[in-house]
């Protein structure tokens, strides 16, 4: 096995970071945007470009609520972003344990 | 789905070798687990510390009493403080670790009106057997039982294991108690209660320390 089987999409620190995060919460659950970004501890416009690309691949779906007058953002991870990180987990797994 | 590497990809993680990516793994999931966890270790194993001392300290002013007349004048307002600290402490511990998170894991409004039902019902119930003479009605363990079987039904239904087990062991607490006698209940409702909290903590502390990559 090679790192180029590692998914792309997850093998990047700040995505990593952000499914690991949100896997984290049990299925069901949604985390806001500032929770989020506070916890990764990313610019906003940065954490935006990343979520934008998890959203594309169905990793991640987030949500606009109406929030009073401030809309609130919410991201929760998929079942297929969930399964995406199971199978790029025992991928290191593989690699790690033939290195 | 598209795998193509892009200007953040390339800028980010060009040489981002496995070991790395492990232990960023690891080192994200479990400052997540520690960040989100509503019940945190530190303040289960003072609440166990503090239960100890408080519930203790009225066992050793009433073994001696016979008869028993319960604990004193002086002790009341010291429990009922120690309740209430130790409430608002845990709601305000748990509002902050779960700010932001939106979903099932919150309770309901049905879960909190069973919640707060079942302590009525014990009121109730106490009530009820204290006027039957039932000897029992009024130890501290028994107020345990309606709560813990509540809390270990709500626990059950969300697949919360840990929870569900802390609800059963309140209920085993609850029958102990009833063997203790009246003033035996208190040692066993401060040693149990301690030994319910720093159950939690162990179990959560092994939870979150858990390794994601190492099987």
């Amino acid at each position: 096995m090679t790192t180029e089987e590692l998914d792309p999409l997850i093998h990047v620190p700040t995505r990593l970071k952000i499914v690991a995060t949100l896997a984290t919460l049990p299925e069901g659950d949604a985390l806001s945007f500032t929770r989020l970004q506070d916890m990764i501890g990313l610019t906003p416009g940065n954490l935006i470009i990343h979520l934008r690309k998890l959203e594309e691949a169905d990793y991640i779906h987030s949500e606009k609520i109406k929030n009073g007058a401030a809309p609130k953002t919410t991201v929760a991870l998929t079942s297929q972003g969930r399964a995406a990180l199971t199978a790029y987990t025992q991928a290191l797994r593989d690699l790690l344990g033939g290195l | 789905m598209n795998h193509t590497p892009d200007a953040v990809t390339a800028g980010n993680g060009g040489s981002f070798d496995p070991k790395q990516a492990a232990a960023l793994l690891d080192q994200t999931t479990q400052q997540a687990r520690r960040q989100l966890q509503p019940s945190q270790p530190w303040l289960l194993m003072i609440r166990a510390v503090l239960v100890l001392a408080a519930l203790g300290a009225i066992w050793l002013s009433v073994r001696g009493q016979h008869p028993y007349k319960g604990p004193t004048a002086a002790d009341i307002p010291v429990l009922v403080g120690f309740i209430v600290v130790n409430f608002a402490a845990t709601v305000a511990v748990r509002k902050r670790a779960i700010a932001g998170v939106s979903g099932r894991s919150r309770f309901t409004e049905g879960e909190i009106a069973v919640l707060v039902a079942s302590f009525v019902v014990t009121v109730v119930a106490m009530v009820g057997l204290g006027a039957a003479g039932v000897s029992f009605a009024y130890y501290p363990t028994s107020v345990m039982v309606i709560p813990g079987l509540a809390w270990a039904i709500l626990a059950a239904a969300r697949s919360n294991w840990r929870e569900f087990a802390t609800g059963l062991a309140l209920i085993v607490l609850g029958v102990v108690g009833a063997f203790a006698g009246s003033a035996g209940s208190w040692a066993v409702a401060a040693v149990g209660l301690c030994a319910i909290l720093l159950g939690n903590a162990a179990v959560i502390i092994w939870q979150q320390r858990r390794s994601v990559v190492r099987p």
